[in-house]
């Protein structure tokens, strides 16, 4: 009996953690419309912010609280809000997710840099040492406060929302966001109020939570899965309902921790884990057990940039172009670097899985990684010989599972297919990788195919295996978007009520292209030929796969591949800097790895300012330089300037190289929005054009001027790196010259002050003027007859009231 | 400058590179009604919401007495007195009538004034205060909206198909309490798609047709031209 309250009492208090985050995260998605995934992120900063000032830093507990709590998190939150998520509004729901998750990502990579993990930080329990008994059980005070702090939070939360105009507008921005603007107030200072209350709610249960376990900031910032698990039992809307889910999560998990033996073991599969895979196993229940969603007809969004799907021969020629391109790379390489490249064209694989998923049918997964898992497991255990045969049962296993794990989730709609892919990934590495008996010393090694005389078991051999592979994959996949079944992803993807309504079958749509794409994860994992660690299919590392597909632009193949380029690049770029640091001010130099380390989290935030990923934007430029006689000029000139500079020896043929490289990435598709004349409509916000040609030109200079050969010892290397600079570059000058889709572009609002509406005018105003002008209603209906007669039957102009 | 409390001045509005106003002219005197009649599809909405700020026109101006206030936000003109009830029903569905009626605070009036007008012209409004508003009937729903439009005493209000969905007697009655705030001084601009109601209130009529204004004149006149302009005469 004591044990049992024991454990009831630990549960409630971790409940009432999860409530308190659960309801942040619950008031901002329905406010702003935005699912945060980095709410968990929120409370881990907050957790170590709160360490730094009240461990580190030696400042009492009381104002601690205060300053991280009440104002370090609450403004942190609107700064967000203002900085990025405006950005997003009204964009599609994989550009919110995606932006989300970057935050989140980069504020873990961020966190590492400030706080590395080396050292262990202890956070005080509040009320250190005090206890009481509540029914012959000794509970800390801390426990208790937990519960107070979760009352009180309920308690407030509904004061704000019913009795206050500020939490009713903030219900009313759900309703109608314009509506409420007509009325007077003022969305964006509500959505900025919502975040930053989101984030102090999250900032209190990151506090609690630490003060509880050890500081850890994955551990804090995966808390975001519980969080949601519990928030769904709300149907991520409700706050009584994720109220009632905390308490069944923190419960479950409580008695499963304290009555179920870890060593016991259902099959190969020890138990445990199984309070760490709980918040999945609730989520997948709490999905199976909702009603279908009611489709709901949204406002048309954003359009997005029409993606051109290329013809079935030029993807072929891409194909054999790709081909031939990483073979004569791979050439070049030092054994070193190859490595490091097939890893980078493993990982294009990856992203190459989400063109089906994401670019044509605009479902998101975050668990991608999860699949190369499964399909490197099922092919290390079945295929020791490296057969096909096993090849394809272990692609086979991946499609079933991943049209399991899709099932629940797509009955309801878009977001739930984010939430249950992150919670499956936490799940796998739970319950499957992190277990002993299914990858021994957490390393699991990838027998290489072999086929007839062919086994690819060298790098290089892999690499063109690789190459073929997503070249192969790459025609089928435009083959299929060019099919009937494509077109009815992408109306799916436009459209779901329409495709509804016109009979089409939109669950098994959707579950089949999610098999599809976990089938492609999937032999990106069968065949990827190498040893990978159990980490690397954890939920941490699916998530820039995501990210950086979608940064490439995950409408196309190409951008498919950028995207893995990206994410091999990353690795390969913090090797070679190894050792280099950038200072910032005298006393703290960040490494350039850890820099790396939160790029791509950066690099998918930056998202919000173009939705449709680098590759469309460079491609557009492209076809634009044909009708811009100014920009042919320059590009033509540019490259001649660039090989005259070469020939006579001014600059070396490395420099000259990534020079070109910059200048036919970057500039030229850029040069037609430079050189384009200023037109009037651009006042409200010019695009930076010589910003953006400055920045061209200092970015082709600097390619230059880099001593390639000098610092860079392979050549393989030199080219990819160079490729990379490229690239940034470009989404460098994209940023700098701040031209948006017609869209996007939003004027500064102007103050009525300044244009002479200087104060409210009333109705009074009006009967005033009326009598200044000293119309009386017969004069008027004159007036209306003159000009009726005057104008009669043509167009007319203003109907103009003389004095 | 003309005395006009709202004035459009060639203004060209679109959604995306579809353009949908080419130049529309169009003015609101002082305490008049104005009703912008015009087929389904004429750009009458897009008029109006170039004119409450949540539309920027692509060029041409938008004066409210007399200033150009192309640019400023929509929530900031309804602040300063352009009162705006969209297409619909101007009404947040998931707040109660009481909830809804404090959003009207917003534009500068506070509660218990706000309340004692819309209590006082709509008494089925007050038994129903604490009533969800979208479980309200389509006529006491668009009697919630107008209420507004009433309670924040503009002096520019903007009315988009008000009689949307409705029985006609209701619209009758709707109409005429919008009749009552135009004989109080306010400017109104009345955008109807069907138009024998609204034209017994209105001082000037205007005809819009593929965006652009084609005539205006007098209630009466513009009727005799009202089928030509449906039919695409
Ligand atoms: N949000 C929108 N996006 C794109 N086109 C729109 C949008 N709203 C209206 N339109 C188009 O603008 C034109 C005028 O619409 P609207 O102003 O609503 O007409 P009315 O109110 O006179 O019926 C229509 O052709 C319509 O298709
Ligand atoms: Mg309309």
């Amino acid at each position: 009996m004591d044990k049992f309250l024991t454990f009831t009492i630990a549960g409630l208090s971790s409940a009432a953690i999860y409530a308190i985050a659960a309801s942040g995260l619950v008031v901002t998605y329905t406010t702003s419309g935005i699912f945060n995934f980095a709410h968990g992120a929120f409370g881990m900063m907050a957790a170590f912010t709160y360490w730094q000032v009240n461990v580190a830093w030696g400042v009492p507990t009381i104002p601690a609280v205060i300053l991280v709590v009440f104002i370090i998190a609450p403004l942190f939150g609107a700064v967000v809000e203002r900085v990025i998520m405006r950005g997003i509004e009204g964009a599609s729901d994989v550009v919110k997710i995606v932006v989300t998750v970057s935050l989140m990502v980069a504020l873990l990579g961020l966190a590492q840099v400030i706080w590395p993990q080396n050292e262990s930080r202890p956070v005080p329990a509040f009320f250190e040492g005090r206890f009481v008994e509540v029914l012959g059980v000794r509970v800390s005070w801390s426990r208790l406060l937990a519960l107070v702090v979760a009352g009180l939070v309920a308690g407030g939360l509904r004061l704000l929302f019913t009795r206050t105009r500020l939490g009713i507008s903030m219900r009313a921005v759900v309703d109608d966001r314009r509506l409420l603007q007509l009325n007077g107030g003022r969305p964006g200072r509500t959505a900025m109020l919502s975040w930053g209350l989101g984030a102090g709610l999250a900032a209190v249960s990151g506090v609690l939570y630490a003060t509880e376990q050890t500081l850890s900031a994955v551990t804090l910032t995966l808390l975001v899965v519980n969080t949601y698990a519990v928030a769904v039992v709300g149907r991520l809307r409700s706050l009584p309902g994720a109220f009632l889910g905390a308490v069944i999560l923190g419960l479950a998990q409580s008695y499963v921790t304290g009555y179920i033996n870890p060593d016991l073991t259902v099959g190969p599969i020890a138990l445990g884990n199984l309070a760490a895979a709980l918040p999945a196993i609730m989520l997948f229940t709490v999905l199976l057990l909702q009603p279908e969603a009611r489709l709901r007809s949204h406002s048309v969004g954003r359009p997005r940039a029409p993606v051109v799907v290329p013809s079935q021969t030029t993807a072929v020629l891409g194909g054999v172009a790709l081909v031939l391109a990483l073979a004569g790379i791979g050439a070049l390489l030092a054994p070193a670097d190859l490595i490091l490249v097939t890893k980078g064209a493993g990982f294009a694989l990856v992203t190459l899985s989400l063109v089906p998923l994401t670019g044509y049918a605009g479902q998101i997964s975050l668990a991608q990684m999860s699949f190369v898992g499964i399909g490197a497991v099922a092919m290390a255990t079945w295929g020791a010989n490296g057969s096909p045969v096993a090849v394809a049962a272990s692609v086979a296993v991946c499609a079933v599972i991943g049209a399991v794990v899709a099932l629940p989730a797509l009955r309801l709609s878009g977001i739930y297919l984010a939430l249950a892919t992150a919670a499956f990934a936490l799940f796998c590495t739970a319950m499957f990788f992190n277990q002993q008996e299914i990858i021994p010393s957490g390393s699991v090694q990838v027998p290489p195919l072999s086929l007839g005389p062919f086994t690819a078991d060298t790098d290089y051999r892999q690499l063109v295996l690789l190459a073929v592979l997503f070249a192969l994959i790459g025609n089928l996949l435009v083959w299929l978007r060019r099919s009937a079944w494509g077109r009815r992803l992408t109306a799916m993807k436009d459209s779901p009520v329409a495709c509804a309504t016109l009979g089409l079958n939109l669950t098994s749509t959707k579950v089949g292209v999610f098999a599809l794409s976990a089938a492609i994860a999937g032999a990106g994992g069968a065949l990827a030929g190498r040893t990978f660690t159990a980490d690397s299919f954890s939920l941490p590392a699916s998530l820039p796969v995501t990210m950086l597909a979608v940064v490439g632009g995950i409408g196309s193949i190409a951008g498919a591949f950028i995207g893995g380029l990206l994410l091999g690049a990353i690795p390969i770029a913090s090797t070679v800097f190894a050792a280099n640091a950038i200072g910032v001010f005298r006393f703290v130099a960040i490494p350039v790895r850890d820099i790396l380390s939160f790029t791509p989290g950066l690099m998918g935030i930056s998202l919000g300012r173009e939705p449709d990923g680098a590759a469309p934007q460079i491609a557009v430029g492209y076809r634009a330089v044909g009708r811009s006689v100014p920009a042919l000029v320059v590009s033509v000139a540019g490259a001649v300037a660039l090989w005259l500079a070469a020939r006579t020896g001014v600059v070396t043929k490395w420099g000259f190289a990534a020079a070109l490289l910059v200048f036919v990435v970057a500039a030229v598709p850029l040069l037609p929005l430079v050189l384009s004349p200023a037109r009037p409509e651009d006042t409200a916000e010019p695009p930076r054009r010589l910003a953006c040609g400055l920045w061209l030109a200092l970015a082709t200079l600097v390619a230059v001027a880099i001593p390639w050969a000098d610092r860079i010892a392979s050549n393989g290397l030199r080219v990819v790196l160079m490729v990379v600079a490229a690239a940034l570059s470009a989404r460098v000058g994209i940023g700098v010259l701040g031209v948006t889709p017609e869209q996007l572009r939003r004027p500064v609002p102007l103050s009525p002050d300044l244009v002479g509406v200087d104060r409210p005018m009333l109705r009074a105003d009006a009967v005033e003027a009326t009598r200044r002008m000293g119309l009386s209603e017969d004069d008027f209906e004159a007036e209306v007859a003159a000009l009726a007669s005057s104008t009669n039957g043509a167009p007319v102009g203003p109907v103009t009231v003389p004095r | 400058m003309s005395g006009a409390l709202l004035e459009l001045r060639g203004v060209r509005a679109g959604y995306g590179s579809i353009e949908v106003l080419h130049g529309v002219d169009l003015v609101v005197p002082p305490s008049s009604v104005v009703a912008l009649l015009g087929p389904n599809g004429a750009g009458k909405t897009t008029t109006l919401s170039v004119a409450c700020g949540l539309l920027p026109p692509t060029s041409g101006t938008v004066l409210v007495a007399g200033r150009n206030v192309v640019g400023v936000a929509p929530e900031l003109l309804a602040q300063r007195g352009v009162a705006t009830i969209p297409e619909g029903r101007g009404i947040f569905p998931n707040l109660t009538v009481r909830e809804n009626l404090q959003m009207a605070t917003f534009a500068g009036v506070d509660l218990r004034r706000v309340e004692e007008v819309a209590y006082g012209r709509f008494p089925r409004l007050a038994e129903r205060r604490s009533q969800v508003a979208g479980t309200l009937s389509g006529g006491e729903q668009q009697m919630l909206a107008l209420a507004r439009g009433l309670a924040v005493d503009p002096a520019v209000l903007l009315l988009d198909e008000l009689s949307m969905g409705l029985a006609p007697l209701v619209v009758e009655e709707l109409y005429g309490i919008v009749a009552q705030i135009a004989r109080s001084g306010t400017s109104i601009l009345v955008v109807e798609q069907f138009a024998r109601t609204v034209l017994g209130v209105a001082d000037v009529a205007a005809i819009m047709v593929n965006g652009v204004v084609r005539s205006v004149g007098e209630p009466a006149t513009i009727e005799a031209e009202l089928s030509s302009a449906y039919l695409g005469g």
